[in-house]
């Protein structure tokens, strides 16, 4: 059996310490802000130029826009042929103008995405809206089929793995889009996925027998390490279509790979060493409360 | 004996599917025109435009529902094949048009409300200098301010519209600033028809005919001017505003009553309208006005070139994935990865199948969730295999174990992909356009993948076996040295060892 002298479940003070690190490290590019929000969410307009000939430096590229937007666009180079240029909100008339000046410029096909302002703000509603209802209805799920100790562990996996998902995706400053949200929830659903099957495990394994926590551990732990392999292999089998996304896909896929590439690997990781562990210590710690309930309403 | 029947049933279906399938993708039509591409594989222009009010009210459904219906008109008359019209929510439309690339028009064609007025001017300004391109604006609020001080304006019961010609010199613009009532004497009802013609000199320009009503009430409009001019002092100097969506298309002076029924847009420079412009008058004024104001909230157009990129890139991560896939599933579960792989590629092909059937637009969000999905249609293979080799290891027959694996594995599954659903269902609930894409295609694979994955494999299992197939432990990736390395373990338990 693999992994067998690891202690899952007694050793989490140092898987903990492990995440605690990443954690910090997220949310350290996260505070100190770095969240690259794209248009999606602010609003604005975005140039794509694609089968670009000759390789024009983004500055150059900038003050070919009309009038000052150049200081106030963002511009850079997509693959070897491409650039994507940034700007503020522009009205539909402008941002003609900008794309009959950049298609001059560059001698290349122009697409436009344009988004205004209201509408960013109804999309990120939107998101955060998709996302609180999913946690929501994945804990309510969780309880009814397992108990709601199951359903605090994998919330607490979840999380974890949003922030650190959305704290590597800070830190190398990638734009955050609506693609990203979009990530973030398949994160969600796949990490779930994962700690569901460890979890399935040890409510197979569970005996009628009440709670013990010695016995619940080393089960947890029997549990952990007779899926494990099953994680390795599912997280590599996912993973490597993902990898070929972002190796292979444009900007777009790319984005979405990236997270996935993190979300995936962080939710392996936290369905083993975070997911079960809190169980056990939630169990652990209830058991110890329930005992000792009764104690004080006597001694009252 | 029923096991076997019903293995054999389910391989006929399987057959029977991936006949309909192929009819569907290879014999209905052209197999490249099966699949149906998302504007951002295939370029277009793609808008979402939000209904509003000027007096702030609420925009009813049944206002968005014609509203949809005069822009399908409008989108129609372009020209442009297999236009895509949707409501959202209650106050949104989305609007997808293939094959088109040049934004600006598409949005005047769309997003204009085209809500034709013609009124009474009580006074007017402007016009004797042309200005140029930059300082329309700055004219625009001299106009308004100088107009604002005329008696004729009244805060409430007049409004000031303005009027911009190209100027007959060719260089700058003419700008004029009129006063007029806030309601129209009368109203876009009026008109019968709107066509392009030209006049003798070859210029472009827009004729519309009013109704036989409508021509009446223009004929009362134009005897009110005469009137009131009269009666001002400036008798044969009133003028009349024709005016579409708040811009002052003419102010001719009225000299007698007009009831000619029909009158011209035109424009005196070179060829007269440009043809864009005489086009889009034609479609926004034959079409009839919009009931609301239409603000474009995002408008995205994408290139051919950028599209078929995408495209491109997107499909070959989706094969190189799905190769590497196949082969790793190979490496680790030998034959029952040959199995996993067949199920695998029918997955595939049912897939596409589907796609093609239901149709569902394929875009490059939709063709992350197919990868996606392709990695829990094979995990969902692993998991049932890691425990067919788990229940070997502890020393049950492989035919035993076959049938614990799925039988085990297959609650895990279950609950794991419900789960997977439960997202897909929210992201399409509570998002638009290309986010649906990737959430039907995940919610699709992820129940066609339950079904190829655990239905199909047990059922090719089942088949082989029956046909004598002995599966041993190594030919399915369990090596002699793990089950040696836990025998002594369950040295008492094992009974049935696997050879």
């Amino acid at each position: 059996m693999a992994f067998k002298n690891v202690d899952f479940v007694g050793g989490w003070r140092i898987w903990f310490a492990v995440s605690a690190v990443f954690l910090l490290l997220s949310v350290g590019a996260i505070a100190l802000g770095g969240m690259n929000f794209g248009i999606d969410f602010t609003g604005g307009s975005k140039f794509t130029a694609s089968g670009v000939e000759g390789s024009p430096g983004t500055e150059e590229v900038g003050d070919a826009l009309p009038g000052d937007l150049g200081e106030r666009s963002f511009v850079q180079r997509l693959g070897d042929e491409g650039y994507e240029v940034r700007t503020p909100v522009l009205s539909q008339e402008e941002n003609t103008e900008v794309q009959q000046a950049l298609e001059d410029f560059l001698g290349a096909e122009v697409s436009v995405t344009s988004i205004s302002p209201t509408f960013g703000g109804q999309i990120r509603e939107q998101a955060l809206q998709a996302v609180a209802a999913a946690l929501l209805i994945i804990v309510l799920y969780i309880s009814l089929r397992f108990e709601f100790a199951f359903a605090f562990a994998a919330m607490v996996a979840l999380l974890h793995d949003i922030l650190i998902t959305v704290g590597f995706y800070a830190l190398v400053g990638r734009e955050v889009n609506l693609v990203t949200v979009v990530a973030v929830l398949t994160v969600l659903g796949y990490s779930l996925y994962d700690t569901i099957i460890i979890f399935d495990r040890i409510r197979e394994n569970t005996p009628e027998a009440g709670y013990n926590r010695r016995r619940y551990d080393q089960l947890a732990n029997n549990s952990i390490r007779q899926v494990v392999m099953r994680s390795i292999y599912t997280s590599t089998v996912t993973l490597i279509p993902v990898t070929a996304l972002l190796l292979f896909g444009e900007s777009t896929l790319s984005d979405f790979a990236f997270a996935l590439l993190v979300g995936i690997a962080a939710g392996t990781y936290s369905s083993i060493f975070i997911a079960a562990p809190t169980l056990c210590l939630f169990k652990a710690w209830r058991a110890g409360r329930t005992r000792k309930a009764p104690r004080g309403a006597t001694a009252r | 004996m029923s096991n076997r029947r019903n293995n054999l049933i389910i391989l006929g279906l399987v057959v029977a599917l991936i006949g309909v399938a192929a009819y569907f993708i290879f014999l209905r039509q052209p197999v490249a025109e099966a699949t149906r591409l998302g504007l951002d594989l295939e370029g277009g222009v793609s808008a979402n435009l939000q209904g509003y009010k000027t007096d702030g009210s609420e925009v009813t459904r049944q206002e968005m529902d014609l509203a949809a219906g005069i822009i399908r008109k409008r989108v129609d008359s372009l020209g442009v094949a297999e236009p895509e019209i949707q409501l959202q929510g209650q106050d949104q439309v989305v609007v997808n048009i293939p094959g088109v690339t040049d934004t600006e028009h598409a949005i005047d064609v769309i997003g204009r409300t085209a809500q034709l007025g013609f009124y009474e001017v009580l006074a007017a300004a402007g016009g004797q200098q042309p200005v140029s391109e930059d300082e329309v604006e700055e004219t625009k609020d001299e106009l308004q301010s100088e107009l604002e001080g005329d008696p004729a304006y009244q805060e409430g019961g007049t409004k000031i519209l303005f009027e911009e010609t190209p100027s007959p010199s060719g260089e700058g613009v003419i700008v004029q600033g009129y006063v007029v009532p806030e309601e129209p004497g009368v109203t876009g009802e009026a008109l019968e028809s709107a066509i392009i013609e030209r006049d003798q000199a070859g210029r472009r320009m827009v004729r519309i005919n009013l109704t036989g009503e409508g021509a009446g009430q223009f004929g009362d409009l134009s005897q009110e001017v005469i009137d009131n001019a009269l009666a001002n002092g400036i008798p044969g100097q009133g003028r009349l505003a024709v005016v579409l969506d708040e811009d002052v298309i003419s102010a001719p002076t009225v000299r007698e009553v007009l009831d000619q029924g029909s009158f011209v847009i035109e424009n005196q420079e070179g060829g007269g309208l440009p043809k864009e412009e005489a086009e889009e008058l034609e479609i926004v004024l034959q079409t009839g006005a919009l009931p609301v104001n239409m603000e474009v909230l995002s408008v995205t157009s994408i290139g051919p070139t950028l599209g078929s990129d995408s495209l491109r890139s997107g499909l070959l991560a989706a094969l190189v994935g799905f190769g590497l896939v196949l082969l790793v599933l190979l490496v680790v579960y030998r034959v029952l990865g040959v199995i996993a792989d067949l199920a695998l590629l029918i997955y595939a092909f049912l897939l596409w199948g589907l796609i093609v059937a239901i149709p569902i637009t394929v875009t490059l969000p939709g063709i992350a969730g197919i990868v996606l999905s392709i990695g829990v249609a094979a995990d969902a293979n692993v998991v049932i295999f890691e425990r067919i080799k788990e229940e070997i290891r502890r020393g049950k027959s492989p035919r035993t174990a076959v049938g614990l694996g799925y039988q085990k594995g297959f609650k895990a599954i279950l609950d794991g992909n419900l789960t997977t659903l439960i997202t897909a269902f929210i992201l399409f609930a509570l998002s638009t356009g290309s986010v649906q894409g990737f959430a039907v295609l995940l919610a699709v694979g992820v129940v066609l993948s339950m079904f190829t994955a655990i239905a199909v494999t047990r059922a090719l299992l089942g088949i082989i076996s029956d046909r004598g197939f002995k599966l041993s432990a190594p030919m399915m990736g369990v090596s002699k040295k793990s089950l040696e390395a836990e025998r002594p373990a369950k040295a008492g338990k094992a009974g049935a060892g696997a050879r």
